[in-house]
C-alpha cells in the first residue's frame, strides 16, 4: 500500500521494471536470456522447492487464520467445538448495541491523534535541529531516542506503570517536588487520566523510529535550496515551512500511516500491560477488548466480531488518510 | 534581528528540549537497573535515589525463587528456532521472487507484502484453536512457528531488496559451470547477501525476545512462560508480595540482550527499522 514511494529507490526501481517486463510478453521461461540453462522441468521443481513449504507455511498460520476469523464472526461459540452454533450477523447485532464497542473505537482513535500529534511535533523538532543545526553530539542523541523502540512493550509497560505509581512513582514525586501535590493522581487508577496517561509511553517509545525517517529526508534536501532561501531573505522559520515541510512530506506521511497501523494493530498491548482495560472499561481498546472477550469470556465467536471490526477500520482509516495527505510531488 | 535573535536560540537553546528529552529516555532506564541492586525496603523508602549498597540479592531470587531460568531458556529456544526458522522459509522464496521469472511472482509478493498491514489479532483465534489441534498449543515449539511465519513478510521483503542488488553475472557465470540453482542458492546467493541476512535476522532476534501478546494467548503453563510472560507474572503479582527489586532484576535481565544487541548493531536496526518502514 505504501509501495508508491519506492521509486525512488534504485534497486526498487530496477527490480520492478524486471517484474513488470515479465508480465508482459510471453511466458518468461521460455526466453533464451534467463540464465537457468535447463528444462523447464527441473526450474519448476526448483521453484516449487523455493516456493512451495514457505507458501504453505503462510497458507495455514497467517492466511487461514484470517480467513477463518471471518468466518468465526458468524458463530456462537465458547470454544468447545460440540456447542458451536451458525448464528448469522447476530454478532454484528450485538457489536452494534454493545456500549462498551463505540468507547473502544473512540479511546483508539484518541490514541492515534494524539499520537500523530505529539510523535510528529516532537520528532519533526529533533530532525530539524539534529539536521539543520550543526550539533556535534547529534550522533548521541539519535542513538539514546531510539533505543526505546527496540524495547518490550511489557518493559515499557511495567517500567511506566511505576512512573505513574500514586506512592512511590516518578510523576507523583516530582509534583510533590515542586510543590504542586495538589495535582498528584493516582493516574493509571482514575477513570478520567488512565487513557491520556497511556499516551506519553506511546510517545517515548515510539518517536525515535520517526526521527529517523525524518532525519533521512531532510538530509536528502540539497543544501542549494535553503542557499537559494537565504539569498531570497528567508528566516529560517520559512525555510522550515517552505522548503523542508513541502520536500519531506512523503516522509511524514509514511510516518502518520505507520503511526494509525501500528497505533490500530498494536495499542493494546501496552493497554493489557499497564491497564488490562481498567479501571472500569477506561482505557479498553479495540485488541484489549476482543482479548478479554475471547480468551478470558470465551465468546470466540464474538471476538472474532471484534477482530473483523478492527480490519475494516483500520483499513477504512488508512485508506481515509492516503487520500487526506496526498499531495503532488514537490519539485524545485 | 530576527535572524540573530533566532540563531542565538537555535544554537544554544535547542540543547536544552535535546537533553531533556534524553533524560526522560535514560532516566527511567537507568533507575530501573538501579532498582534491580536495591532491597525492597529501600525501594519503598527511596524509590528514585541511589542503592545504599549494591546486592545482587533480587537477581537470586528472580533466577531460583521465580523460576526466571526456566524461562530465559524458553525465550532463548523460542528466539532461536525462530528465527532460524524465519530465514529458512525466507531465503529461497526471496529469492524465487527476485530472480526466477514465472507467473504469479508479483501476485506473490504483493501477497505476502500486504500480511504487513493486516491486523493479525483476527487471526488469533483461530490460530488458537488451529494450535490446539495440531497439539502445538502451550508448546514452546509451537510458538517459535507461529513467531517464525509472522516475520515472514518483513524477512521476504527485505531479503528481496537485498538480493536485487547482487550482480547476475555471478549466478550465470556459476550455472555456466554446470553448477545446479540449489548449490547456486546455498554458495553463492546465500553467502553474499549475508549483510541482509544478518539485519533481518537481529531484528527478528529483538522481535521474538520481547513479544509479548501471541505468548500470552499460545502458552499457558507457567514452565513453558516465556521472559516476557514471566515478567508480567511478577509484576502481577508484585502487587501483594512487593517483591518489587525481584521484579526489576527480571527487567534487566530481560533488556541487557537487548542493549549488547543495540551497541554492537546499533546502525543496522537503526536502518533495517526505517526501511521497513517506509517500503512497508
Amino acid at each position: 500500500m505504501l509501495r508508491e514511494y519506492t521509486g525512488a529507490d534504485e534497486n526498487d526501481s530496477i527490480r520492478w521494471t524486471k517484474v513488470s517486463e515479465m508480465m508482459d510478453g510471453k511466458p518468461s521461461f521460455l526466453r533464451k536470456s534467463d540464465w537457468m540453462v535447463q528444462s523447464s522441468k527441473q526450474k519448476y521443481i526448483f521453484l516449487a522447492f523455493c516456493l512451495v513449504p514457505t507458501f504453505i507455511m503462510f497458507c495455514i498460520f497467517t492466511l487461514y487464520p484470517l480467513f477463518s476469523g471471518l468466518y468465526y464472526s458468524f458463530f456462537d461459540w465458547s470454544g468447545a467445538s460440540a456447542n458451536r452454533e451458525f448464528v448469522g450477523f447476530d454478532n454484528y447485532v450485538r457489536l452494534f448495541n454493545d456500549a462498551i464497542i463505540p468507547r473502544t473505537i473512540i479511546h483508539d482513535y484518541f490514541l492515534v491523534a494524539t499520537k500523530i500529534i505529539g510523535i510528529m511535533i516532537m520528532a519533526l523538532f529533533f530532525a530539524v535541529a539534529l539536521t539543520q543545526l550543526k550539533i556535534k553530539e547529534a550522533p548521541f542523541y539519535r542513538i539514546v531516542f531510539f533505543f526505546p523502540n527496540i524495547m518490550s512493550v511489557v518493559v515499557i509497560g511495567i517500567l511506566w506503570t511505576f512512573i505513574y505509581n500514586p506512592s512511590m512513582g516518578l510523576v507523583n514525586s516530582g509534583l510533590e517536588f515542586l510543590g504542586l501535590e495538589s495535582l498528584a493522581r493516582p493516574w493509571l487508577g482514575s477513570e478520567t487520566w488512565a487513557l491520556p496517561s497511556l499516551v506519553l509511553p506511546s510517545i517515548w517509545a515510539g518517536i525515535g523510529l520517526f526521527l529517523l525517517m525524518l532525519m533521512g529526508g531532510i538530509s536528502n534536501i540539497s543544501k542549494s535550496y535553503y542557499e537559494a532561501a537565504e539569498i531570497d531573505g528567508a528566516t529560517e522559520w520559512q525555510q522550515f515551512w517552505k522548503v523542508t515541510l513541502p520536500l519531506i512530506w512523503p516522509q511524514i506521511k509514511i510516518s502518520v500511516l505507520y503511526i494509525i497501523i501500528t497505533t490500530l494493530n498494536g495499542s493494546f498491548i501496552l493497554v493489557q500491560v499497564m491497564t488490562g482495560g481498567g479501571p472500569n472499561n477506561a482505557t479498553h481498546v479495540m485488541g484489549s477488548y476482543l482479548y478479554q472477550q475471547a480468551f478470558e469470556q470465551y465468546n470466540f465467536g464474538y471476538g472474532a466480531t471484534i477482530g473483523v471490526m478492527i480490519l475494516v477500520l483500520s483499513l477504512i482509516t488508512v485508506l481515509f488518510f492516503q487520500f487526506l495527505m496526498r499531495r503532488e510531488k514537490v519539485e524545485y | 534581528m530576527r535572524r540573530t535573535v533566532g540563531q542565538m536560540l537555535g544554537r544554544t537553546g535547542i540543547r536544552i528540549p535535546l537533553i531533556l528529552w534524553t533524560i526522560a529516555v535514560l532516566y527511567p532506564i537507568i533507575w530501573m537497573f538501579i532498582g534491580s541492586f536495591k532491597s525492597n525496603a529501600e525501594i519503598y523508602r527511596n524509590p528514585w535515589g541511589l542503592p545504599e549498597t549494591f546486592n545482587w540479592q533480587n537477581f537470586a531470587d528472580a533466577w531460583t525463587n521465580y523460576n526466571i531460568d526456566t524461562s530465559v531458556f524458553n525465550s532463548l529456544i523460542v528466539t532461536v528456532i525462530g528465527a532460524i526458522l524465519t530465514l529458512a522459509m525466507a531465503i529461497p522464496t526471496a529469492y524465487a521472487i527476485e530472480r526466477i521469472n514465472f507467473r504469479g511472482s508479483r501476485f506473490l509478493f504483493t501477497l505476502y507484502i500486504s500480511a504487513m498491514m493486516i491486523p493479525m489479532v483476527l487471526g488469533w483465534i483461530p490460530l488458537f484453536f488451529l494450535l490446539m489441534e495440531l497439539n502445538l498449543l502451550d508448546n514452546i515449539y509451537g510458538l517459535a512457528i507461529v513467531y517464525a511465519v509472522s516475520q515472514l513478510p518483513f524477512t521476504i521483503f527485505v531479503l528481496t531488496s537485498f538480493m536485487s542488488t547482487i550482480p547476475k553475472s555471478l549466478e550465470e557465470s556459476a550455472a555456466m559451470d554446470g553448477m545446479s540453482p540449489y548449490m547456486v542458492l546455498w554458495k553463492i546467493i546465500t553467502p553474499l547477501s549475508m549483510s541482509g541476512i544478518i539485519t533481518v535476522t537481529i531484528m527478528n532476534t529483538i522481535q521474538f525476545w520481547n513479544e509479548y501478546f501471541m505468548a500470552l494467548i499460545f502458552l499457558q503453563s507457567s514452565e513453558n512462560y516465556t521472559l516476557a510472560l514471566a515478567i508480567d507474572f511478577i509484576s502481577s503479582e508484585a502487587q501483594y508480595t512487593n517483591a518489587w527489586g525481584t521484579l526489576f532484576a527480571s527487567l534487566v535481565i530481560a533488556i541487557v540482550p537487548v542493549i549488547i544487541l543495540y551497541a554492537i548493531f546499533q546502525r543496522r536496526i537503526a536502518k533495517g527499522m526505517t526501511e521497513g518502514a517506509i517500503k512497508g
